[in-house]
């Protein structure tokens, strides 16, 4: 079935590379979603995490102790690297667990506060106001992320499912019904152009997507998936009306 | 792109600042330890002076900081490095004014992610407008030929199809242009968070 409706689509070699491209590609756009998720629950718990550790100073605990203990009631990623990366430092300095602790986050947030706390222990300033001032910070610095990604990303999806599904559509709907192919209408080359056309206007709007919601080098990945997707629709939707 | 860049990392180079000169770092060393990574543009900029300066070929940390203050894109950056300056040569208090920096920096921060939220809320109607509406229409003007043809054609004396094919051609590539330059608002205006 696969083969008879590639087979349908033999003369457009273009569609047929962007469906092998997109296939490929698409499997390379998902590890960096799984990833941002990840990081993006790591860093929604940073606040929580500087704001009881703050706590923890202030009642005269020392860092280290206070990390391991809220390390372990902190529940989801954070908490579990954090004692992990902590119960396998015995061997080495804090420091240098620390260090390994906000690499492994893999986020810029935990590996700035990780510098910060690096450098206020070096330093001997006084942790508990930091890192209750650097919880806040992040606190808004998080909301202000979290609000700009539940209010673009509603517009993005949009963008994308009206321009690379809706569009190709509708005017494969108009194209089949009033210029059908088994009625004689030449409407070759027209396809052609029209097709290209789509292919181009859904990469750009999944890049002006991707861009609105701050992470257009993911949306990358998925630009032959959507070029394809509108190619495929229109060519498939003009054949199927128009005959 | 620079501008971005520095704006996304001011604040941070601000709070890390702070800390440091709060708990008795001198300033050169505050430019040292930003300097050796973590802060992106910023991070290269101090990174650079440190290196000027260790080479001895710089005229003093505070011509530095001036040709970096000329080099800076973004406001807030360049206020921080004016508040560096002011400490070096007229000894003003850095922390105290580098909290309310922060503090205002960050106020403009959000300022800027909801004017971005609320600009960006026109895209979408308008990328459709133009990225549908104009699609349509060349899509009808491209069928005319097809639908005109015969007598009909020859009574309304419409242009060769090759002419209607290149008006849709120019159309299309209008079309696709005028949908880049809706989504450069996108990038242009990202608050870099």
């Amino acid at each position: 079935m696969i083969f008879d409706f590639l087979e349908a689509f033999n003369d457009q070699m273009l569609l047929l590379i962007l469906i092998v491209l997109g296939v490929a590609f698409s499997a390379g756009g998902i590890p960096p979603i799984i990833e941002r998720n990840r990081r993006r629950s790591i860093e929604n718990q940073l606040p929580g995490l500087l704001e009881a550790l703050s706590d923890a100073v202030g009642a005269g605990r020392g860092i280290q102790e206070a990390m391991l203990e809220q390390g372990r009631n902190t529940p989801g990623v954070l908490g579990k690297l954090l004692t992990e990366t902590l119960e396998s430092s015995h061997s080495s300095s804090f420091d240098a667990a620390l260090s390994a602790f906000a690499s492994k986050t893999r986020s810029s947030q935990v590996q700035r506060v990780t510098v910060l706390i690096e450098t206020a222990i070096e330093q001997d300033a006084p942790l508990q106001g930091i890192l209750s001032d650097l919880s806040m910070d992040y606190e808004r610095l998080n909301d202000l992320m979290n609000k700009r990604e539940s209010e673009l990303q509603g517009r993005g999806i949009l963008i994308i499912i009206f321009v690379c599904i809706g569009l190709p559509v509708l005017i494969a709907f108009i194209v089949g019904l009033f210029a059908p192919a088994n009625k004689g209408y030449q409407i070759g080359d027209f396809n052609q152009t029209f097709a290209l056309f789509f292919a181009a206007s859904s990469a750009i709007a999944s890049l002006v997507s991707g861009r609105m919601l701050g992470r257009m080098k993911d949306f990358l990945w998925w630009l032959p998936f959507w070029m394809a997707v509108s190619m495929g629709l229109y060519l498939g939707a003009v054949k199927m009306i128009g005959g | 792109m620079r501008k971005l860049e520095e704006k996304r990392e001011i604040l941070y180079v601000i709070r890390t600042m702070d800390v440091l000169m709060s708990s008795g770092v001198g300033l050169e060393a505050a430019i040292h330890t930003i300097g050796t990574g973590g802060y992106g543009i910023i991070s290269k900029d101090f990174s650079t002076v440190m290196e000027k300066l260790r080479s001895g070929k710089s005229k003093g940390l505070e011509k530095e900081i001036k040709v970096l203050m000329s080099k800076s894109e973004s406001e807030g950056y360049r206020r921080l490095l004016n508040t560096m300056y002011n400490n070096l040569t007229q000894n003003t208090d850095l922390i105290e004014t580098l909290r309310k920096q922060g503090k205002r920096m960050e106020e403009d921060r959000n300022e800027d992610v909801n004017k971005y939220i609320e600009d960006l809320s026109g895209v979408p109607e308008t990328l459709l407008s133009i990225g549908m509406i104009g699609p349509i229409i060349l899509a009808i003007i491209g069928l005319i030929p097809q639908l005109m043809s015969g007598d009909l054609g020859a009574f309304m004396k419409l242009p060769p199809a090759s002419t209607i094919q290149s008006v849709v051609n120019v159309g299309l590539i209008a079309t696709l242009f005028g949908m880049i330059m809706i989504g450069l608002k996108a990038h242009t205006k990202d608050p870099g968070l």
